[in-house]
């Protein structure tokens, strides 16, 4: 059984899921969001910011922990107090050795896991509160891609990016043109009707990250999207994805490519052992 | 409840998903298909027993007559004597002499007329009687009892009594039936859940896709729930053909040999049957199905 937190429903939590743009119910969510208590409660240096370079939306976090800890049920402490917050419109990297807690981090984000203590916020609502019947909502809101793509076989392409509307009750007059346009974006317009058996592993990784996109969330998360793929393939996947943050799209990516976050330079969240170890504006793999 | 279920596009895909996995799983589904039969047939034969039963003492009981039999051999003046004590007893409203003779007239009639007692009988076996009306049903039993106690008066009944028996046997029918029921329902539920299951792991990587772009639990639900109310439709279906064709038999056969016992027609008894086992059979399929995927939409 997995911790609960107390069940009852506040008045935040009951405010109907997947409306954007929600406002911070209070002073102290905006002043979290703009990370400054954050990281310096956990003791970990932040890199002051490059001159020019303007400072994150300081209305509300695309996704804040608050003292986030997760033990599971058979004694393993995954994520340990862990504070931090992504800014509407960034692109962060979470690496760290297998095991430290970084899948943990990204499913407690769209609540396939719930932590045993502190709150994680999505556009401001607190996730842990919400009713198990808005959950759904919030998940059209959240896209997620997995190393190993979570296809159905015996789909086409095209099939399986509409599978995620057909499921959530899209009119069918929207589904083609959508579908297609999200196989634009990602590169494979002339692959559609291609089963994933007679697709490359990037072009499969493209249709997944195509179907995380098709209800045009306005955060994408990526747990080791590139841990299946060679190094050219894994490049061009974490350009795709760089290319989607450029949309005004959050992109959160867990990763062990060293190589991509190297050049990539981009915000850089190192966990250990469950902790927030590191976190630089412009960060490297290995600090 | 999610919002997507009044799509006509959602149902007709729950109910073609509902019913492709019903075939899919064909042995497994004939299996709990003849569990639900086999557990409807003794709820609906519980059910006809009980209500036939409770039919046949509801008539009795609204008879607002007694039966007093004389003592064979009874002289003119004895049996005017007794009905004259009949006629005085409280609640009675009127006394009607029914000889040996009209007894057996009265006898042939109910049976048809093909049927010649005479030719059968060497003597005439049935009693003289007192047909005495009563003003209500409840005086009966005093008038049964004082009308025992008269000289000459060999005994008295009425349908009251009789009723009375019946509906504690009805009772019984029905307590028995709803216990071996129920029993046989929680065995429907596990084979049934069991099947669904199966569909449920064939297709658990769709389940976790759309559980991950946001399907609501219902949405996920639909499919198994149909294919779980198919399962029970279809053992329902069976197990009234059954249970109503052979009342429809029994009824029949009773017209030629027991005419006299009034029995529901095989229409009305069908009719109120139908509804009642096409209800329990789609709940248990529907639970057995609710079963089936508890465990899968687990937040």
């Amino acid at each position: 059984m997995e911790p609960r937190r107390s069940r009852n429903v506040t008045a935040r939590a009951a405010v109907p899921p997947g409306v954007p743009g929600a406002v911070p119910e209070d002073g102290e969510t905006a002043a979290r969001a703009r990370g400054d208590g954050a990281a310096g409660r956990a003791g970990v240096a932040v890199e002051p910011l490059p001159p020019g370079v303007p400072e994150p939306a300081p209305e509300v976090a695309a996704i804040e922990f608050d003292r986030v800890s997760k033990t599971y049920p058979n004694g393993v402490v995954a994520v340990r107090d862990v504070s931090l917050s992504i800014a509407p419109g960034e692109f962060v990297f979470i690496v760290g050795p297998t095991g430290t807690g970084k899948s943990t981090l990204m499913k407690m984000i769209y609540r396939e896991e719930l932590p045993t203590s502190g709150r994680v916020l999505v556009d401001g609502r607190d996730v842990t509160r919400l009713p198990a019947r808005h959950v759904p909502f919030l998940r059209r809101r959240v896209g997620v891609v997995f190393q190993d793509f979570k296809l159905l076989p015996r789909r086409t392409a095209r099939e399986n990016v509409a599978f995620a509307l057909e499921v959530t009750g899209v009119p069918s007059r929207e589904v083609p043109r959508r579908v297609a346009d999200v196989l634009e974006v990602v590169g494979l317009a002339g692959r559609a009707d291609a089963l994933p058996g007679e697709m490359s592993a990037g072009e499969q990784q493209r249709v997944s990250i195509a179907r995380a996109l098709v209800h045009r969330p306005p955060l994408l998360l990526a747990d080791e999207p590139t841990g299946n793929l060679d190094p050219d393939t894994s490049w061009e996947i974490m350009q795709l994805l760089s290319q989607i943050n450029l949309r005004a799209t959050t992109v959160v990516v867990t990763t062990h490519d060293k190589m991509v976050v190297d050049v990539l330079r981009r915000r850089v969240i190192a966990l250990d052992a469950g902790a927030v170890v590191r976190d630089q504006r412009r960060g490297r793999y290995g600090g | 409840m999610g919002s997507t279920r009044a799509s006509p596009r959602g149902v007709r895909y729950f109910l073609s998903e509902g019913a492709q996995a019903f075939r899919r799983n064909g042995l497994m589904s004939l299996a709990a298909v003849t569990t639900t039969v086999v557990t409807l047939l003794a709820l609906g034969a519980a059910l006809i027993v009980a209500s036939t039963l409770e039919y046949i003492a509801r008539q009795l009981e609204s008879q607002v007559q007694a039966v007093v039999y004389v003592k064979d051999g009874l002289s003119g003046a004895a049996v005017d004597a007794v009905r004259a004590r009949l006629a005085s007893l409280p609640g009675v409203t009127g006394v009607v002499y029914v000889s040996k003779g009209e007894a057996l007239d009265r006898l042939r009639k109910t049976l048809g007329s093909d049927v010649y007692m005479r030719d059968v009988l060497a003597r005439n076996p049935l009693p003289a009687s007192f047909v005495v009306d009563a003003d209500r049903p409840d005086r009966l039993d005093g008038i049964a009892a004082a009308a025992r106690r008269l000289p000459g008066v060999e005994t008295a009944t009425y349908g009251g009594s009789t009723a009375v028996r019946l509906l504690a046997l009805t009772r019984m029918v029905r307590l028995g039936g709803a216990a071996v029921g129920a029993a046989l329902a929680l065995v429907a539920l596990v084979i049934i859940a069991s099947t669904i299951r199966l569909t449920v792991f064939a297709r658990r990587a769709e389940i976790e896709v759309m559980r991950l772009v946001g399907a609501t639990a219902w949405f996920i639900r639909w499919p198994f729930v149909i294919e779980g109310a198919i399962t029970g439709a279809c053992g329902a279906a069976v197990a009234f053909a059954a249970v109503a064709g052979l009342y429809a038999l029994v009824v029949h056969g009773a017209r030629d040999s027991l005419p006299f016992l009034p029995l529901p027609g095989p229409e009305q008894v069908a009719l109120s049957l139908s509804w009642k086992l096409m209800a329990w059979g789609i709940v248990i399929g529907v639970v057995g199905s609710l079963l089936a995927v508890r465990r899968y939409l687990r937040a």
